[in-house]
């Protein structure tokens, strides 16, 4: 249910760069969202849609990048992609590793008119 | 035409968040952020706590609850410092809402601040409140399943408290099974196998908080 509030967030930022960009209508946003905050598209759509329905927003596109979960090894230094929830570092199996990617909520841009 | 933008959609949320984790460093004061399903036993952990850590350490705690005061009405009987934030129907706890209640406490006069996050796995681990750490709590009556489902939670944890550890019997909760999922996460988080009910294993929580606390002051 997260989606709710992070769309509304979404909206704030959307509305106020199309108010000061002084767009007529927005046909696309383009956002990225990590793998690891597991917002579910097709609810964080709907939430969107209404939110910003009756608005330049409301028939805009909606482009969603998935970002895949990377991290960087402390004792080795070596980043890998995790797969199957596995976060440990592929080439010397430590555990000591931090997340480099893969918990963004990002808005890249909009596209209008 | 395209309009760059760059910018994290939860930077208000982010912003507030660092403010208070500034605020509560200058004071000195460990603040705790308690994730779990609903009925896990975070209240009954705060019970057990407060009566055990009461006397050493001044606690205060924030109530995060969809509606009701009955988790804090539990806790009165330990004349600590409550505060209740009822989300209404919001699925968890954000920093502007902690931010706010920070004024009802005395924070030259605390050393830890429980906050009990709304019961969930998903919600409460996206919004950074401005805590120290995160601490997540699940029962064994939950299924062994839960840290390959919730990844985010238990990999940003500081510790794992596993409750309910004397109900396994009566349970199909594969304890191999969960530890070996857990490591793949977060393969040097603590776990702390315990029982609030019965006292198992709270020992070692008891000193792990109180160690906690006291590098914090």
């Amino acid at each position: 249910m997260h989606e709710i509030r992070i769309a509304e967030d979404l909206s704030f930022i959307v509305l106020d760069t199309a108010r000061k960009e002084k767009l007529s209508k927005v046909t696309k946003v383009n956002i990225s969202f990590g793998q690891l905050v597991q917002i579910v598209p097709d609810i964080f759509e709907f939430a969107f849609r209404e939110i910003v329905r009756n608005s330049v927003v409301q028939d805009a596109e909606i482009d969603i990048e998935i970002i895949p979960v990377k991290m960087k090894c402390k004792n080795c230094g070596s980043d890998f992609q995790v797969k199957d929830n596995l976060f440990a570092c592929n080439v010397c199996r430590s555990t000591d590793v931090e997340i480099i990617q893969g918990k963004e909520l990002f808005i890249k841009s909009i596209e209008g008119e | 035409m395209e309009i760059k933008i760059m910018r994290n959609i939860l930077d208000r949320n982010q912003n507030k968040a660092s403010e208070v984790r500034n605020l509560l460093a200058s004071k000195k004061v460990l603040m705790v952020n308690i994730i779990s399903s609903p009925g896990a036993g975070k209240t009954t952990l705060l019970e057990r706590t407060c009566d055990k850590l009461g006397t050493t350490f001044r606690i205060g705690v924030i109530e995060g609850d969809i509606t009701t005061d009955r988790d804090a009405q539990r806790l009165k009987k330990y004349n600590i410092p409550i505060v209740v934030i009822n989300t209404e129907g919001g699925c968890h706890l954000d920093s502007h809402s902690i931010s706010k209640v920070l004024n009802s406490f005395d924070l030259d006069n605390l050393d830890v601040l429980f906050v009990e996050n709304v019961g969930n796995l998903i919600c409460p681990s996206q919004f950074d409140l401005g805590e120290t750490f995160k601490l997540a709590v699940l029962s064994t009556t939950e299924g062994d399943d839960k840290p390959a489902k919730y990844p985010m939670l238990f990999r940003e944890a500081e510790a794992v408290l596993l409750n309910k550890i004397d109900l396994i019997p009566y349970t199909n909760f594969n304890y191999e099974s969960f530890i070996s999922d857990l490591k793949k996460i977060n393969g040097q988080i603590p776990v702390f196998e315990i029982s609030c009910t019965k006292g198992d294993g709270l020992k070692e929580w008891y000193d792990w908080i109180s160690k906690k606390i006291n590098d914090s002051l």
